[in-house]
């Protein structure tokens, strides 16, 4: 078990720093609207793949994990992480692929990343019941508000192809 | 989408499409593809010398499975494959970037203590909202999950924002 996902998931790390989302130049180019590419390859990736589940459950093979929206807790950890991925130009996935191919300041936003980890572990008894489950509205999909997958998953390739079309229109086309 | 062929980068729509290809084999696999998760299997494995007892009753460590998972062999090849296309590419990699130089010149120590507060608020919340830009993001987005979607799109907005205020006003 351990190769297959050695394998796959070497791909996965290969296929990240080949467009560019462990350079953290590239990444805040991005941020700041002058490059367009890592934005547009999540949107696209995300496109693709959501096609691809979907064929997939048709086959009946279905291992998804929804996870819950709170109104109160997903906001606040979204501005979190908006702001230290602002920062620092690594999301927790780019930083051990970062790390690999060389850079320090990712071995920084590693140790950071696991102190960060450590103290929500550690508070999480507290934080939890607070923060995010008085507004849990639940494990909400396109399809659930929809009230058809297939529609579900129309207005997801709308949004985000039109999400890619946007990027592209707005943001600058520098070549870094 | 309009990449220059001179860059050392690959094209944007052939590279979502490998990425979508892996992403939707891990789901046949082993579930949706998560790295912030290794971030916990990662400390459990350590705690797990040093503080045993503590662990075994923090929920937090309860829910995500120790070093021995799959979401360990996960960010580890995350790793590997970085190591592998860093070595293979054209470009050097630098430990402060440029546009960072450009804003604060080249000290690397400023630069260390940025990416560590960075690499501390991403982790805190990750672990808040259950999930990062693949767990959360890319994973939930997959799976037509509203608070994938939303979460992307905050994190986008928030990221702007911050990248404004950090690099300044760019011509």
């Amino acid at each position: 078990m351990f190769f297959l996902v050695f394998f796959q998931v070497f791909f996965f790390g290969f296929i990240i720093q080949r467009i560019g989302a462990t350079n953290p130049h590239k990444m805040a180019k991005a941020h700041l609207m002058k490059d367009p590419a890592i934005p547009q390859f999540m949107l696209l990736a995300i496109v693709f793949s959501a096609i691809g589940l979907f064929g997939l459950q048709a086959t009946g093979i279905d291992k998804t994990v929804i996870l819950p929206t709170s109104l109160v807790a997903t906001s606040l950890a979204a501005i979190i992480f908006g702001m230290g991925w602002g920062l620092a130009g690594y999301c927790p996935g780019t930083c051990w692929a970062a790390m690999g191919e060389g850079r320090m300041d990712a071995v920084f936003a590693f140790f950071g990343g696991l102190l960060g980890t450590a103290i929500f572990a550690h508070f999480h008894e507290w934080i939890i019941p607070r923060l995010y489950m008085p507004t849990n509205i639940g494990r909400l999909t396109l399809a659930d508000i929809a009230g058809n997958k297939y529609i579900g998953l129309i207005i997801l390739l709308i949004l985000f192809i039109g999400g890619v079309w946007t990027i592209n229109k707005y943001w600058g086309h520098e070549k870094n | 989408m309009n990449q220059d062929n001179k860059s050392p980068y690959w094209q944007v729509l052939p590279a979502a499409i490998a990425l979508a290809g892996i992403i939707v084999y891990i789901f046949a696999t082993f579930g949706p593809p998560a790295s912030s998760s290794g971030f916990v299997s990662t400390l459990k494995g350590f705690l797990n010398y040093f503080a045993p007892d503590y662990i075994s009753n923090k929920e937090h460590y309860l829910m995500i499975p120790g070093p021995g998972s799959w979401l360990m062999s996960f960010v580890i090849g995350m790793a590997i494959g970085g190591f592998i296309g860093g070595r293979t590419f054209s470009k050097k990699v630098e430990d402060v970037p440029k546009v960072w130089v450009d804003r604060f010149g080249d000290s690397r120590p400023k630069r260390y203590a940025a990416t560590f507060l960075g690499g501390f608020l991403i982790l805190f919340s990750s672990r808040m909202a259950g999930g990062c830009t693949l767990g959360l993001f890319i994973s939930g987005s997959t799976q037509l999950a509203l608070s994938g979607i939303y979460f992307g799109a905050v994190i986008f907005a928030a990221a702007m924002l911050t990248s404004r205020l950090v690099y300044g006003q760019q011509k």
